[in-house]
């Protein structure tokens, strides 16, 4: 495996004439503010994981120079885009150059006779469509990270959008990318050689193979992205329900509905409600009866949105549910993007507020399952926080998976508080114990251990091999074709593993 | 011109909402103070502070609304069709 103790001023003099002096940085602030990620973080040894140093490359050239001098000198080299991956991706777990992609940002033509623009991996999703706006057009990867997030994270996570039922996630809209490989060959990879084709049969599928890779495989350094027409009209729903079984059946009813303007459909489980009945910015007043709410939203062309949507509010009223109202309904699917990390919501067992952090467990649950999984994994969060009260169940919720086919398996994602300034090894290791069972509870109910961010961090990352069987080795047998050295993020997936039987 | 006076920025007495929720502005729910006082505690927030922070989610939360698309279809509509039509072959 590549390591490194120290950086000497060769290998900086070599970074500063691949990228420019300024654009190489050791300065103790620039490095430790790229050694985490949101997700729940081992504060306390946060040192290990700080870069030696920053480089901010420009260009394919610059990032292929910057990986061959990695190479030379066994350095490992570590992407980091906009830095909210959940699994610890870009973090530096064995140091090293961290490779942060912001500088490349330039935005292409916008080719709307081929329906297609390329940008640089720094491109924000948010800002891309503000610019598309007068067009007509959009770019619609939609994350809950919407404003954070940038492109080359996205192929890195093969990052799933909130918006997918109805325009699909990232592998279906990013086209063809540009990837520096481990070795520092600069190849594309997308529908045959095709840049802005949408279908080949040419050759193997290697756009897939090189997305969600946790920046193992290489560094994507430009992408050709899908654009759709603007909606025109948005529909979203929120429907308050008695029970838990009631929510999930309705929402297995509007999920099969066959509207093709679906873009997703929501349950949140009573705990979930009850996390929302203590917030403060957004609480929304719910009646004592609410156990659960079952929410969908649809896009599209008017002509039809609103007819589908009349027929999914017919469904819904069947369920005995009560709509919440257009206010509350528009503004709360308008808060998607910010509902999640909400630090004062913390509660102590004794209900005092506490300011933790936001943690999720994501996975992709068979639609039949979700009831189950739902309990077990209360069960198991339950039986931490007993033990440790730094942690706190801040609840459930589930959200249709499929491209285009909003059926058959959900999203469900369980969100624990942690007091982080509290963790020591103790807690480290239960947190990490914990998601492992979570992790286990998934592959257990047929399900895949993440469906949006990635199963990379400890504790998930075990079972990995479990849930992939053989398709693992072969994952190891290319990692090692294609990064002989490991200096490309070494340390994730387990892949270290893969040059340890020589 | 009407300068900052201090005693109109003292925000409305808590109005009781459940058990864990005050409301002291219309429309905007505070965690109960009782449940701030062992590890954070809450601030004082001047009335238009407070206002201007609602105030700008909203604006917030309307624009991307907008960057979404161009107009919600209006769910209260939609339900008072379905009810107009069961009503009318029940
Ligand atoms: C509040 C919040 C909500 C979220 N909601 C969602 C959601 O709805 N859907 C979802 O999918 N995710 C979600 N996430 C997780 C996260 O936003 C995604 O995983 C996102 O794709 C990460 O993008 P980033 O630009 O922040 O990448 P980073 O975190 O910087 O990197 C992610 C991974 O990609 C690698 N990488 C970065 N740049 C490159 C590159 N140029 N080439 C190759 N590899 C690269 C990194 O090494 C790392 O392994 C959420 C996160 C937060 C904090």
């Amino acid at each position: 495996m590549a390591t490194v103790t120290a950086l000497d001023d060769r290998v900086l003099e070599g970074l500063a004439e691949i990228v420019g002096h300024q654009y190489v940085l050791t300065s103790k602030t620039a490095r430790i503010n790229r050694a985490r990620v949101p997700s729940m973080f081992a504060v306390h040894r946060w040192e290990e994981h700080v870069p030696q140093v920053v480089v901010l490359p420009a260009s394919a050239h610059e990032v292929s120079e910057i990986v061959k001098l990695a190479n030379r000198e066994r350095i490992p080299v570590v992407p980091r885009a906009g830095g909210t991956g959940l699994v610890d991706g870009a973090v530096p777990l064995n140091r090293g150059i961290l490779v942060d992609i912001k500088r490349m940002d330039h935005v292409g033509e916008v080719d709307l006779a081929e329906r297609a623009i390329t940008v640089g991996p720094g491109v924000n999703m948010f800002k891309l469509n503000e610019m598309l706006r007068p067009y007509g057009v959009m770019y619609p990867d939609n994350p809950a990270s919407y404003t954070c997030a940038l492109v080359g994270g996205r192929i890195g996570t093969n990052g799933w959008s909130l918006l997918g039922a109805r325009f699909g996630h990232v592998r279906n809209l990013v086209i063809s990318f540009e990837i520096v490989l481990p070795t520092g060959e600069i190849i594309r990879v997308g529908e045959g050689g095709g840049i802005k084709t949408r279908s080949s049969s040419s050759g193997y599928r290697l756009k897939e193979l090189f997305m969600g890779t946790q920046g193992t495989l290489g560094i994507v350094t430009e992408a050709t992205l899908e654009l759709v027409k603007r909606p025109e009209a948005e529909f979203s729903a929120f429907w308050l329900q008695r029970s838990y079984d009631t929510a999930w059946k309705t929402g297995g009813e509007l999920m099969r509905s066959g509207y093709a303007t679906i873009a997703g459909v929501m349950l949140f489980d009573e705990r979930k409600v009850d996390f929302v009945r203590r917030d403060d910015e957004a609480y929304v007043p719910q009646p004592d009866w609410c156990e659960a709410v079952c929410a969908f939203a649809l896009y599209g062309n008017r002509a039809e949105v609103r007819p589908a949507a009349k027929e999914m509010m017919r469904i819904a009223k069947a369920s005995g549910g009560e709509y919440v109202g257009d206010e509350i309904a528009q503004l709360d699917w308008s808060a998607r993007h910010d509902r999640y990390a909400t630090p004062l919501h913390g509660r102590t067992p004794n209900g005092q507020v506490a300011p933790m952090s936001w943690h999720c467990e994501d996975a992709g649950i068979p639609y039949p399952k979700v009831p189950e999984i739902r309990k077990r994994w209360h069960a198991i969060v339950d039986d931490l926080v007993a033990r440790h009260p730094i942690f706190d169940d801040w609840g459930m919720f589930s959200y249709t998976n499929g491209p285009y086919k909003p059926w058959g398996d959900m999203l469900c994602e369980i969100d624990v508080g942690i007091w982080e300034e509290h963790l020591d090894d103790e807690t480290w290791g239960a947190w990490v114990d914990c998601k492992r069972e979570i992790a286990r509870a998934s592959i257990e109910v047929g399900g895949t251990i993440s469906a949006a961010h990635g199963s990379s961090r400890a504790g998930e990352v075990d079972l990995v091999p479990l849930e992939l069987g053989g398709a693992y080795d072969v994952m190891k047998t290319i990692k090692r074709a294609l990064d002989p050295n490991n200096i490309m993020n070494p340390g994730k997936y387990g892949l270290d593993s893969a040059y340890e039987d020589g | 011109m009407q300068g900052y006076r201090r005693a109109d920025q003292t925000p409305p007495p808590a109005q009781r909402i459940t058990d864990l929720v005050v409301m002291r502005h219309e429309h905007i729910y505070e965690v109960d103070p009782d449940l701030m006082t062992e590890h954070v505690e809450q601030q004082h927030i001047p009335a238009w502070d407070m206002l201007r922070m609602v105030d700008s989610r909203l604006e917030w939360l309307y624009m991307l609304q907008a960057h979404f698309s161009d107009e919600r279809v209006s769910g209260e509509e939609l339900l008072a069709e379905i009810e107009a039509e069961e009503a009318s072959h029940p």
